[in-house]
């Protein structure tokens, strides 16, 4: 098998890159630290070995989160990548296999991984040199399951790289899965457990598709959010099933695309409805609610910023007719989750229904703001537009606005398609206006904070997939990441540790107004006067002041950028 | 058409990157309704020159101007007096020609109406109508070449920049755009354009501007850069019989001493460079013809673009040296 000199070229040319170097160094160090902070240093002996469970813990989170957030992005481009340049062409052309080549791009990530579970080795011995690890019970069931959590995500990845058209679309399908796969897959059964019905049943199940619930389970710890229930669930044998079951289906996908197909495509011949049968008219104006992308459109009215325009028409589910599906889409899930708790029993109340809506909101916000603002700039500047943007008339506050707009609109629909649960809800029990309020101001946040990270990362990047890249992963970093910080609450890290680390998370603040087990006790506020009402002191999230100095510091960020680029050379 | 006002005008530009001198005092002028091939090898300053020209770069030194309006104060202005098509085609997905273009209107703030017209119009020229309903991204490279020139066209500028519009071409491709360059200097535009493809600029240019490492070496018409650069003479010697060939050589030889030639006993040809008058390219066919040498055909190879730009390359190679 190692004569395939795919696995040669992908993980020499992998361990070559600036990524994997920055990724293995910061591991070492996180590793190195850890071991650290947490080495006896008074005389007392530790002989239930609680330090080393510690840090062993944390070791086994900050793996798995490096695994998570940093490994899919190098299969996730790497067939995309090469189809690009040509070389998938002379590869596919030589007497290697579709088979061989999956396997040289498979084992080239692997063996990174392996190697990166190696250099956790040295502070390992050092955890079990503290005393009271076991290698067989502790050890050696967390490696296998980040193995198989690695295994997973890179057969999702490279199937996303056969099917996806660019290396930036490749990059967001990945990492829209990955926040799916391994968080928001989790939220359903937060609000159900402890219940005796199927829906409970299936959330169990759909939260095992995420390695969090068995990576904890193999480390001793409870279920997030867990109210203090006990649960019969074998999270590890259901993840392990569902991770290969998915993994058999992402390689078989996989190969069946890794052939000559992916280059006999015609190019499209731009066929236009009006050319159609009277008969394929009338069903394509139903089909799209009379916004049918082949028809011709009217010229950009004059007074409206032509940058608007052109994002929306530039990408692939930016028109009309998918926004008003998607928003469609979101009008049915809230109201038939708001009239779910109206009829349903008394574990589906209106509270845990805003929860299941505000969790969804915060998915869709993170998911959908980075992908369309972290290419904003970087793919003009990529496909050499920018030039020609710069020959035009238009000033840079008009591109900036143009631009801001285009994903303003978008998030904004989205948002407010699921208004009309908030609604229900609000019939069924007008008590909640308060909380809903605060958390609409915290999904605003999040939303201006999204963009303005990811439009800045893209005024600072020529490639659109490295900015889609670092956008998604500081993202992931400060919305999932942060939990990892949650999970050592009480030891390694102090409730005050805790609570400040939570506070850059807009996510965290939601769960604590929406009162989650667990977080309520680390909500940073401070009480803020009121000049109306009975009760005229308001307690604020400092989230909301740190999420509004953070985005206002990236905007400035981003008008100097815009002014440094519009600017001749 | 042409006129003798001079549109653009290049008074001792001059761009430094650092310690780099990128374009080196350099003058020039384009009169209205002329076509200006601008040509070089590979970072000698070509496409600087144009980015300060459409101002998208600052200069140094010097100053640029085009119908009057400076490049650097006037930027605005600039903006609506040029089209500017760079080498790269800038493509956005999912859009169609006529999207493309109506972008590129609205965004010179042409108005509806006159922007749907304008469209047709510079679709018409270009020659490019029946592809305004396809995707930019899958328009092959000669497609998106005429697209291209179609968006410069569409705010009606006075001054057409082209870098490099045949690079890429295949020939049948290359020729439509030789035409279309010659329809828009009938139409009064004043044109640079950029190019390493020397046959093809030679046939439309109405002026050349060599440069070389930053430097203007050589400025006018063909002829006129011919004599610039003082070529020697291009001769070609045809024999009827590949015998001949060695004899003809050494006669060469010694009527023109440290002539340098080449020589094909397969083609039965000599083709040799030399500094010669009237008088001396007779005396050396008559000692040919004396010499008992089987002379089919003497004549003087016509002088190209690419000889001039090859002579004028050599010279920087040399010094580079």
């Amino acid at each position: 098998m190692f004569q395939n000199p795919i696995i040669h070229r992908e993980l020499v040319g992998l361990l070559r890159t600036k990524k994997a170097i920055a990724i293995q160094v910061a591991l070492v160090f996180m590793f190195a630290v850890l071991v650290i902070l947490r080495w006896p240093v008074d005389p007392t002996s530790d002989l239930d070995g609680v330090k080393a469970m510690q840090v062993f813990r944390l070791f086994g989170y900050g793996i798995l989160s490096a695994l998570v957030l940093f490994i899919p992005v190098f299969p996730a481009t790497s067939v995309v990548r090469e189809r690009h340049a040509g070389t998938l062409a002379l590869v596919l052309n030589s007497p290697l296999t579709s088979l061989n080549v999956y396997i040289g791009k498979l084992t080239g990530v692997m063996a990174f991984v392996v190697l990166l579970l190696f250099l956790s080795v040295p502070s390992l011995i050092a955890c079990l040199g503290m005393g009271g690890l076991d290698l067989t019970a502790d050890v050696l069931p967390l490696y296998g399951l980040l193995l198989l959590t690695a295994f997973q995500y890179t057969t999702m990845g490279l199937m996303v790289s056969c099917l996806a058209n660019t290396v930036d679309s490749a990059l967001r399908i990945t990492y829209g899965l990955v926040l799916l796969m391994s968080i928001l897959v989790m939220g359903p059964h937060l609000f159900t457990q402890g219940t005796d019905t199927w829906v409970a049943d299936f959330n169990g199940w759909l939260r095992c598709v995420s390695p969090v619930p068995a990576v904890m389970d193999v480390l001793g710890h409870g279920d997030i959010g867990s109210y203090g229930l006990g649960s019969n669930e074998n999270s590890i044998g259901r993840y392990c099933l569902i991770a290969c079951i998915s993994s058999i289906f992402f390689v078989g996908r996989a190969i069946s695309l890794l052939n000559f197909k992916l280059f006999d495509r015609a190019r499209s011949q731009g066929t236009m409805t009006h050319s159609l049968s009277e008969r394929a008219q009338r069903f394509r104006d139903v089909f799209f609610m009379g916004m049918d992308p082949q028809r011709r459109k009217s010229p950009i009215p004059r007074f409206v910023n032509p940058i608007i325009y052109k994002e929306f028409r530039s990408r692939r589910f930016g028109r009309a007719h998918w926004i008003v599906r998607m928003m469609a889409a979101c009008v049915i899930i809230s109201v038939a989750l708001a009239i779910a708790s109206t009829q349903g029993s008394e574990k589906w109340g209106p509270e845990i229904i805003n929860g299941i809506m505000a969790n969804l909101q915060f998915g869709l916000v993170i998911l959908v703001t980075p992908s369309l603002a972290a290419g904003l700039i970087s793919s003009e500047l990529e496909s050499g537009s920018w030039r020609l943007l710069k020959m035009t008339p238009m000033s840079p506050f008009r591109i900036f606005t143009g631009k801001l707009m285009s994903v303003l609109v978008t998030v904004g629909l989205i948002l407010i398609a699921t208004i009309p649960g908030y609604i229900v809800l609000l019939q069924v029990q007008r008590g909640l206006i308060g909380q809903i309020g605060q958390i609409v101001v915290c999904l605003v946040l999040t939303g201006a904070f999204c963009f303005a990270l990811s439009m800045a990362i893209s005024t600072m990047c020529r490639v659109t997939a490295t900015a889609t890249s670092i956008s998604f992963g500081l993202l992931l970093l400060i919305f999932a990441g942060t939990f990892l910080v949650w999970l050592g609450r009480g030891s390694p890290f102090s409730n005050e540790t805790v609570t400040t680390i939570l506070t850059i998370n807009p996510l965290a603040t939601a769960f604590g107004i929406l009162d989650v087990q667990g977080f309520a006790q680390f909500q940073n506020v401070i009480p803020v006067g009121m000049p109306w009402g009975e009760d005229n002191e308001f307690m604020m999230p400092v989230n909301w002041i740190l999420m509004s100095i953070l985005t206002v510091v990236l905007l400035v960020i981003i008008t100097v950028r815009l002014d440094k680029l519009t600017k001749p050379e | 058409m042409s006129t003798s006002e001079p549109v653009v005008v290049i008074e001792n530009l001059t761009k430094k990157f650092g310690e780099f001198t990128a374009v080196d005092d350099i003058s020039m002028s384009v009169d209205r309704g002329r076509i200006l091939g601008f040509i070089g090898p590979n970072g000698a300053g070509k496409t600087t020159t144009i980015k300060i020209l459409v101002g998208l770069a600052r200069p140094t030194l010097g100053k640029c101007t085009i119908a009057g309006a400076d490049c650097v104060t006037d930027a605005k202005k600039i903006k609506q007096l040029v089209g500017y098509m760079p080498d790269k085609f800038g493509a956005y997905p999912n859009m169609r020609v006529r999207e493309y273009l109506d972008f590129f209107g609205a965004a010179f703030k042409i108005p509806p109406k006159r922007r749907r017209n304008h469209i047709n119009d510079v679709l018409e020229i270009t020659r490019a109508t029946y592809m305004q309903d396809r995707y930019v991204e899958t328009l092959s490279h000669g497609m998106q070449q005429r697209v291209g020139i179609a968006r410069t066209l569409l705010h009606d500028p006075e001054v057409l920049i082209f870098d490099e519009p045949a690079n890429g071409l295949d020939p049948e491709a290359r020729i439509e755009m030789r035409e279309l360059l010659l329809r828009l200097a009938d139409m009064d535009k004043t044109l640079i354009v950029t190019s390493h493809i020397l046959p093809e600029l030679s046939r439309i240019c109405d002026e050349v501007a060599i440069i070389s490492a930053g430097k203007i070496r050589a400025l006018g018409t063909l002829d006129e850069i011919t004599e610039q650069l003082g070529q020697m003479r291009m001769v070609e010697i045809e024999l009827r019989d590949a015998s001949d060939v060695s004899k003809a050589v050494s006669v060469l030889e010694e009527n023109v001493p440290g002539v340098e030639s080449t020589s094909s006993e397969s083609e039965k040809l000599i083709r040799f460079r030399a500094n010669l008058t009237e008088e001396a390219m007779q005396q050396l066919l008559a000692s040919l013809v004396n010499g008992s040498v089987s002379v089919s055909q003497f004549h003087e190879v016509q002088t190209d673009l690419e000889d001039a730009f090859l002579t004028v390359t050599k010279e920087d190679r040399a010094k580079m040296v």
